[in-house]
């Protein structure tokens, strides 16, 4: 990056001093309101005409402490608050907090709980996508998208309200287990639902891959290479359009994926339009499992025995799962108290967006929108 | 005095302007100024409804019926906002610029043939004076990027410029091709003309709407100034200076309140305009629809009568909307409000369908109609596509429109002149 | 394949497919807005809302036991329970409840942790209110449970 503030921004920390047209380097702010939202981000672009130089992403807006928070409160009680990271995702946040406790107390959930999990959670993985691909398809001006995915979402929001009780900010796992089991009719609520979302993702397809603008607008965008990507820890579907074959669905499987039969989409280029199709092959494999997990989900408890006040030995684990955004990871320290010593997430969102420099040097400023976009960030996990 | 004032009534074949009556040529310029503008209203309500539609959501329902009344609402709040003069902006620039872009739009509308005799005059350079005053509201964009003072208006009213002269290149063309088109009119000698009631005229004599003529020549000429004309009027997918997703947010980014109003309200002038060209052009004007294979009296009657029978529908439309409206207290002076719109709208279709009334009316009314086909189709674009990134949308202009539309040209002239050519190849003179 | 291709460009077929797929959906059964305070929503059971304490249908008094373990759950220590032993039946009698809703997360760890069936979070999501001193319920208020909004515009 740069060797100081000051040599990036000339005069003021953020502040241009020279005058409109005056030098041929332009210092150009996205400011954390911006229309183009992901959140509350700030962008300082380097510009040289059109041409990008350099960036420089300011965070920070939304940090609420989420790993101080999670010092001073017990196990159980810190399981809602990890729903609020990334708040589009919820439930992936859930299994891969619940999974990391339960890999530090070495409980393992009953079957019936696997399946369960990753029911919801290729769920949530679908209605992921689909917000992203209704925030980037409106960034790249194509407004109805964005209500399509989220009309088709909202079909899934009603399955996990059902479940647990809430749209958005799920709490659906506990440690151990699930706390509720199926509501009636679940399998063939789930099952209908799938039938229902496959023609849509056909819709999407048709309103934009074949698209010319679409694709004029998004081929040859944000290329990242596989080894930029593996040098800047970059995962997920970003990592999977390099074409890179990583999931850790498939190499350190969890809950009930090792029973399910599914392929890792994988891209070419590297490109924005790769990331998007690796995106929405994404989507299809989602159904897939569900519906393979709706099919054979066994019978039995819900919950394993899990002590009502949790006291983990001392040691320290970490877990991760693949989100819907890339690797999501739990780092935990603990010393043998109610409250664990450490809690550090490894959020993907914030390390995918170091490679925002990386991927917008030489592109134009209406590429910078796209990228963005297409890193599928969330600042709610940027920030914690 | 009378005499002055019934005077041009007498007279049923000329537009005021070429009859010298300065009077009625002016109460058509008020007439059409309170046409457009309410227009523009329309369109604003049409606009936000027909593309909630095709994002499957409702749009304005709360303002008045269906939010009918929400341009009302908007005018309002325009109006009522404070004037707002950027810091270090040149004030007398920053001030005339939109009054100039107004201007220029409605001043093209002055030769819009709504009829052949339903325009304000009928200048034998019509096509040509549309063109060029249009051009002249390049000049208030820029006025209004450079007295904003701040560099996100400076850029975006150079993009927008830029692509709106490059796409006058592709749109000047296919022009020149429908107006070559009325040349080969039997009878007027090889004499094409650029005056917009004479190329309706032509297309009546030919038998043949010009976007059918020479098929697909007429039809590809369409096409091609179908897509220059939405890039003039800086419209999705074309929008880009204009975009709210991007960084650089346009050379109307300083204004506010009635200043910006009056950009919008050129936009849409001018979308009307252009539409109007197109319409004029291709798409027969004022002309009725199939007027060789359904020909006769009464297949006239009944197409004049069609409009009519259009807004006695619109009408039962209010009606049945009215009818399932909530039945909530609250929404009762909106359901009230709808039945008397339903009412009068239906009154006015009657009144549109009596066949005296029929026959003067058809020809604004056909022309309106298919100015109302070109706007469905600026939301539709705008619903579905994206946006194109500038320099993409250059290459499109300059790289695919403009050869594609010389190549037209070229083989229409060839095309229409081919007995000719043929009769002083073979022969010989 | 290459010319299939080509005319696939020329005549702008990926265009129009995309412009079909807007226009079916412009038909007025594919609206999916609810005008909201005239058509509310489904709310699922178990749906996490305003809390609510449950009183005992026939005797009318109240479920609490005052096993405090509501206000150990809580992630945000927002509830606070005060009781008093009863000298006849020494048993716990909840005196006073208070649950703090304006910084609840509503994440229901307390209606999981209540012993009998008395803190539950019900399906009210109007909870809006024009101080925030309203957003401290006390035993009358929880025991009160949703009451409905009437919009009169």
């Amino acid at each position: 990056m740069v060797a100081n503030d000051r040599d990036f921004y000339g005069d003021e920390w953020g502040e241009r001093t020279s005058t409109v047209l005056d030098a041929d380097e332009l210092v150009l702010n996205m400011g954390p309101q911006h229309p183009s939202t992901h959140g509350v981000l700030r962008v300082i672009l380097k510009l040289d005409g059109e041409k990008v130089l350099g960036t420089e992403c300011v965070i920070g807006y939304l940090h609420r402490g989420v790993e101080k928070i999670g010092e001073s409160r017990t196990y159980t009680m810190f399981a809602p608050y990890v729903d609020r990271m990334d708040y589009v995702a919820a439930v992936s946040n859930g299994l891969g907090y619940c999974q990391a406790v339960e890999t530090l107390i070495n409980v393992e959930a009953p079957p019936r709980a696997q399946y369960i999990r990753v029911i919801l959670a290729e769920l949530q993985r679908i209605a992921s996508h689909q917000v992203w691909l209704g925030t980037h398809a409106l960034d790249i001006g194509a407004m109805t998208p964005l209500f399509y995915t989220f009309r088709d979402r909202e079909e899934i929001l009603k399955v996990f309200e059902k479940y647990c009780g809430a749209r958005l900010t799920t709490h659906a796992f506990r440690i151990g287990g699930c706390q509720y089991d199926t509501y009636d009719g679940f399998e063939k609520e789930v099952k209908k639902l799938c039938d229902f979302m496959e023609p849509k993702f056909g819709e999407y397809e048709e309103l934009l891959t074949t698209n010319r603008i679409w694709v004029e607008r998004t081929k040859g965008v944000g290329i990242l290479n596989g080894d930029d990507c593996k040098a800047l820890g970059v995962t997920g579907p970003v990592l999977r359009a390099a074409g890179v074959k990583w999931d850790l669905r498939k190499a350190q499987p969890y809950a009930a994926y090792p029973k399910m039969d599914f392929e890792i989409p994988v891209g070419e280029n590297g490109d924005t339009y790769d990331r998007y199709m690796v995106r929405i092959k994404e989507l299809h494999q989602s159904l897939r499992i569900i519906r393979q997990a709706v099919d054979s989900i066994p019978a039995g408890p819900i919950m394993a025995k899990v002590p009502k006040v949790l006291k983990p030995p001392v040691g320290e684990i970490y877990h991760s799962i693949e989100a819907p955004k890339g690797e999501l990871g739990y780092f935990i320290v603990s010393d043998a108290s109610l409250q664990p010593y450490r809690m550090r997430i490894r959020p993907p969102s914030f390390i995918n967006l170091q490679a925002l420099d990386k991927m917008v040097r030489g592109m134009l400023v209406a590429d910078v929108v796209a990228v963005i976009g297409t890193l599928d960030i969330v600042l709610g996990e940027v920030d914690r | 005095m009378l005499n002055y004032l019934t005077g041009y009534l007498s007279n049923t074949t000329d537009t005021p302007g070429v009859a010298g009556s300065n009077l009625w040529a002016l109460i058509y310029i008020l007439i059409i100024f309170a046409g457009v503008s309410g227009f523009v209203v329309l369109m604003n309500w049409g606009e936000r409804k027909l593309l909630a539609h095709f994002q499957i959501r409702l749009g304005p329902m709360r303002v008045g019926p269906h939010g009918l009344l929400q341009p009302i609402a908007d005018a309002v709040k325009l109006l009522t906002k404070e004037d707002v003069l950027p810091d270090g902006a040149d004030t007398v620039i920053f001030r005339f610029a939109p009054v100039w872009v107004l201007l220029t739009a409605f001043t093209t509308m002055i030769v819009i043939p709504f009829g052949p005799q339903h325009a304000v005059t009928d200048m034998n350079i019509g096509i040509l004076f549309m063109l060029g005053v249009s051009s002249l509201g390049v000049l208030g964009i820029i006025m209004a990027g450079w007295a904003s003072n701040s560099h996100y208006p400076l850029l975006g009213s150079l993009r927008s410029s830029a692509q709106m002269v490059s796409y006058e290149v592709a749109m000047g063309l296919a022009i020149v091709s429908a107006v070559m088109m009325t040349s080969f009119t039997a009878g007027w000698d090889g004499a094409g003309t650029l005056s917009m009631v004479k190329i309706v005229e032509a297309q009546r004599l030919q038998g043949t709407w010009f976007i059918f003529k020479f098929f697909p020549l007429g039809f590809v000429a369409f096409a091609i100034f179908a897509i220059a004309m939405i890039a003039e009027t800086n419209r999705a997918p074309f929008d880009l200076p204009e975009a709210e997703s991007e960084l650089v947010a346009g050379f109307h980014t300083e204004y506010s309140g009635l200043r910006w109003s009056f950009f919008m309200l050129a936009e849409y002038a001018g979308m009307f305009a252009v539409s109007s060209i197109a319409t004029t052009l291709w798409l027969g004007g004022w002309l009725r629809p199939f007027p060789n294979l359904l020909a006769g009296k009464t297949w006239d009657m009944a197409f004049a009568m069609f409009p009519g029978v259009l807004v006695i529908l619109v009408g039962f439309a209010a009606f049945y909307n009215a009818a399932k409206m909530p039945k909530h207290p609250a929404m009762k002076p909106q359901v009230v409000g709808l039945w008397v719109l339903g009412l009068v709208v239906v009154a006015v279709g009657l009144l549109m369908v009596m066949p005296p009334v029929a026959l003067k009316i058809s020809d604004i009314a056909w022309f309106v109609l298919k100015i109302g086909f070109f706007m469905y189709l600026y939301v539709w674009y705008r619903a579905t596509f994206p946006r194109y990134r500038f320099d993409q949308l250059m290459k499109v202009g300059w790289k695919v429109l403009l050869p594609i539309s010389l190549g037209v040209l070229v083989v229409t002239g060839i095309v229409g002149l081919t007995p000719e050519l043929w009769a002083w190849m073979g022969g010989g003179r | 394949m290459k010319v299939v291709t080509l005319l696939r460009k020329v005549f702008l077929v990926d265009l129009l497919k995309g412009l079909r797929v807007t226009f079916k959906y412009q038909h007025p059964k594919e609206i999916y807005t609810e005008q909201y305070p005239l058509e509310r929503p489904q709310i699922a059971e178990r749906y996490r809302g305003l809390p609510r304490m449950n009183v005992n249908p026939e005797t009318g008094e109240t479920l609490c036991i005052a096993c405090d373990l509501c206000a150990k759950a809580c992630p945000e220590h927002l509830i606070v329970v005060e009781s008093e032993r009863d000298p006849v039946t020494k048993r716990k009698v909840m005196t006073k409840f208070t649950f703090d809703v304006s910084r609840c997360m509503f994440c229901g760890l307390c209606e999981e942790a209540c012993s009998t069936d008395c803190l539950e979070l019900s399906q009210d999501f109007e909870i809006a209110t024009f101080d925030r001193n309203q957003f401290i319920f006390d035993r009358k208020r929880l025991e009160q449970g949703p009451e409905g909004t009437e919009y009169t515009r």
